[in-house]
């Protein structure tokens, strides 16, 4: 059943806050600059999502890799980057290419470093531009009706950062900002801002203070310079206060603190700044207005990269501009996004065994930290009680959509020496499944401000693609067998699945073009990094990849 | 000045008289080695291996190709059965059949010069591509032994000393002026369609394709070296310039 609007508008449990919201087109990696992944359609809903087909199909042509990234869609068209950076503008309507681009395949970076997997999480429109990142650590910008080249211009050199910039760059006014990788090498993270119109550079951001800058006494001796942090998604950007928010990486080393953390550091106050943080810039200068880190002395790689959804609630009588926030570990801070001040916390997975709790300001209890040269389980896993793959918000419901994962990994620290560039996580990590256990992961809608559980539908594989919500009550994801299924934004009832013939690692959005609602999601299933584990922890399972784009709609003349 | 430029001319003559020799050396290698039919045939138009001609590769990612080869592929590792000369000509070669605009006679493997070196060379090595100075390091428009951004030909000559280094003249960049507004450039390239250049405005260069109609050049610009390198003092130049002399020799 559809709820009249005058009754949805009765119904919303926050303001008429719009700037949340896509509509016809889907303009930013995170839907809107705010990064709900939601969208205002209603035309496929509850009541007939149950009809939804294929409307056009379309193959990259990068099958051997997977298809990770969000696409964009502009005024009926589609823009599309595949792994390998093949980028496509479609007939968002139709499917047919209206110009195509490849980048030349680049020199290596280094070997097994973040810099040398094949991988691509989006394009970011822009000032008549198509703009994205490249494993050799460009960013690259279209023009938006040719795909001819404009400019390119280089980030960082990966065969010395084993680093590069792999996310979607988020645009905000006349800049586009994109963050790197990295933080799991011997590499000091930043954000980076460039200005659309030329490709000049705008500013750098360093998340690990250099001597003299506040924040650096945080660190012990001259491990600053090799310190991660690495902000390697994409952040988001308030207009009316002018703040651009973004999650940053793990402190490096990951799981050994001796060299980078002071004996006696008393660890409920900032440790490492500003590696585990969210972080709010000045839009235009790049300066940090203020931060709040999440794990102080990031010891099992939980690292606060993720997506900030940026939202206005009721939190006691008062109407607050908040944010919410997940971290790898699951552990999600609701912020006040003015001041940084926290407002309250709630964690995600259901088995954990880092931490025992948070304190009423925000304080992690009961730490339970690797040791050198032991081994012992940790829970959630350095693959996240969620990955990369983004969550949902619904204005609608108020309730925010994850996708949550129940694994461990044993960790072994070890204390072995920085060399610039390479692979610095001083630790093995085997991921495990958590025993008496029969599924892995689950969705669930949680209520941010109560930190609520509302429902849970578990899952026995683990999920690793984004959430998209939309406002006819159906939140989509996929999962690693290949279907693509709609839940019942209120009760978690599923309505519909597709198997789409490969496992799912990307994202899913709502357009439409000429009154006609699609629902776009890319499939094909990571091999390596979390994907990789996920093969290995279910040897049974052939996950498959692919690089495909499936589009669906309901049939003509069946609306 | 008319000496200067005369000297310019002639060095220009002899680079290219030298990149003509070392491309006829690269064909002979590329014909005996790689463009048999079971590979990529002659002028890399391709046999049972892939077609390298026209691929748009650049020259470091092909120099780290033939030295290293391709792991569970048939391509071998040349790296350790071409001489120096001849693994720098065949690179250089296949550049060529990419329509590299600054090809490169001394590829050198990655990593060669990085590991051999002590004192002021080896921290000249380290401040030539120091983090911490971000896109105020060297590396940033040079690239030795496989680390920097190519912006520029390789360094060919290095200046006797840091006052040499400040004062290098540049008459390779030229002014560019796109839409009303003029930029020092490096063009690097042209095609009927598309003149390609880097904008060297700020640092780091941003490479620009426009249109040939859409711009005007001319030569000479207000760019120089010195403003560029500001974050090091002239120790550290001098540092930097031991380095650039035992790599440039390497």
């Amino acid at each position: 059943m559809r709820i009249p609007a005058f009754l949805v508008l009765a119904l919303l449990p926050l303001s008429g806050q719009d700037a949340g919201v896509t509509h016809n087109d889907w303009l930013h990696y995170g839907g809107t600059q705010f990064s709900w992944r939601y969208s205002a359609l209603d035309q496929i809903n509850t009541s007939n999502v149950k009809n939804l087909l294929p409307a056009w199909i379309f193959q990259t042509g990068d099958y051997s890799e997977y298809l990770g990234s969000t696409p964009i869609v502009a005024d009926g068209v589609l823009y599309l980057i595949s792994a390998s950076a093949r980028v496509f503008a479609l007939d968002a309507a139709k499917g047919t290419v209206i110009w195509q681009y490849r980048y030349p395949t680049p020199r290596p970076g280094i070997a097994g470093s973040h810099s040398d997997f094949i991988q691509n999480r989006g394009v970011a429109l822009s000032d008549g531009k198509v703009i994205f990142g490249t494993r050799d650590n460009f960013l690259v910008a279209l023009d938006q009706k040719t795909g001819r080249e404009m400019w390119k211009v280089s980030v960082d050199d990966p065969k010395q950062c084993g680093c590069n910039d792999l996310s979607a760059p988020l645009v905000v006014k006349d800049k586009v900002i994109v963050g790197g990788n990295g933080g799991d090498q011997a590499h000091r993270g930043y954000l980076t801002a460039f200005y659309t119109k030329t490709g000049r550079l705008a500013w750098r951001w360093y998340v690990v203070p250099a001597p003299g800058e506040k924040g650096n006494e945080t660190w012990k001796g001259d491990s600053w310079r090799y310190g991660g942090g690495s902000p390697w998604l994409t952040g988001s950007f308030d207009p009316d206060l002018n703040l651009v928010y973004w999650g940053t990486g793990n402190a490096a080393a990951d799981f050994y603190d001796a060299d980078r953390v002071a004996a006696g550091t008393n660890k409920s106050k900032d440790v490492n700044l500003y590696t585990a943080s969210v972080v709010a810039l000045d839009a235009d200068t790049g300066k940090l207005r203020w931060h709040f880190q999440e794990v102080p002395d990031d010891i099992w790689d939980y690292d606060s990269a993720y997506e900030v959804l940026l939202m206005d609630r009721q939190i006691r009588g008062q109407m607050r501009k908040v944010l919410v926030h997940m971290n790898k570990s699951g552990l999600t801070f609701v912020l006040d996004r003015i001041t940084g001040e926290f407002l309250s916390s709630f964690n995600v997975p259901e088995v954990f065994n880092w931490m025992t709790g948070v304190t009423e300001d925000g304080k992690l209890v009961g730490r339970n930290e690797p040791a050198l040269g032991k081994t012992q389980s940790f829970c959630p896993s350095t693959a996240g009680a969620k990955s990369w793959n983004s969550t949902a918000y619904s204005p609608r419901t108020g309730f925010l959509y994850t996708p949550t994962n129940e694994l461990c990994n044993d960790i072994t620290s070890n204390a072995t020496k920085p060399t610039e560039g390479r692979f610095f996580m001083n630790g093995d990590f085997p991921a495990t499944l958590p025993p008496n256990r029969s599924t892995y992961s689950h969705v669930d809608a949680w209520d941010p401000i109560t930190g609520k559980r509302i429902w849970s539908v578990p899952y026995k594989y683990i999920l690793l693609s984004s959430m998209l919500a939309t406002a006819g009550d159906l939140v989509f994801t996929g999962d690693p067998e290949g279907n693509f299924f709609a839940l019942d934004a209120r009760s978690g009832n599923k309505l519909w699945s597709f198997q789409t013939g490969a496992g799912h690692r990307g994202a899913s959005i709502a357009y439409s073009v000429g009154g006609r609602q699609y629902i776009a999601v890319t499939t094909g299933f990571q091999q390596t990094i979390v994907g990789g584990a996920a093969l290995g922890l279910f040897p049974d399972e052939s996950f498959r990849a692919g690089s495909t784009l499936v589009v669906f709609a309901l049939p003509e003349g069946s609306r | 000045m008319t000496r200067a430029f005369l000297f310019l001319a002639v060095a220009a003559l002899a680079a290219a008289q030298n990149l003509q020799d070392v491309l006829k050396q690269g064909e002979t290698v590329f014909s005996k080695s790689c463009a048999t039919g079971y590979c990529h045939g002659a002028r890399g138009a391709s046999g049972g291996a892939p077609r390298l001609a026209a691929r748009g590769f650049d020259q470091a990612f092909i120099a780290n190709t033939v030295t290293r080869g391709v792991p569970s592929t048939a391509m071998p590792a040349f790296g350790t059965t071409l001489s120096r000369a001849d693994l720098n000509a065949v690179v250089a070669y296949v550049a060529s059949l990419n329509g590299v605009a600054n090809l490169t006679t001394n590829s050198g493997p990655p990593g060669a010069v990085a590991a051999k070196l002590t004192g002021d060379a080896a921290r000249g090595r380290d401040l030539f591509s120091d983090a911490v100075r971000g896109f105020g390091r060297c590396s940033t428009c040079h690239e030795i032994g496989g680390i920097g951004i190519a912006v520029t030909t390789p360094i060919a000559k290095v200046p006797a000393d840091a006052a040499a280094l400040k004062a290098l003249a540049t008459p390779q960049v030229s002014t560019v002026t796109v839409a009303a507004e003029s930029m020092p450039a490096l063009v690097v390239g042209k095609k009927a369609n598309a003149v390609i250049f880097y904008d060297l405005t700020s640092a780091p260069p941003v490479l620009r394709t426009e249109l040939p109609a859409s711009i005007q050049t001319r030569e000479g610009s207000t760019w120089r070296h010195s403003p560029v390198i500001r974050l090091y003092n002239d120790a550290e130049l001098s540092a930097i310039l031991t380095y650039l002399r035992t790599a440039v020799k390497l």
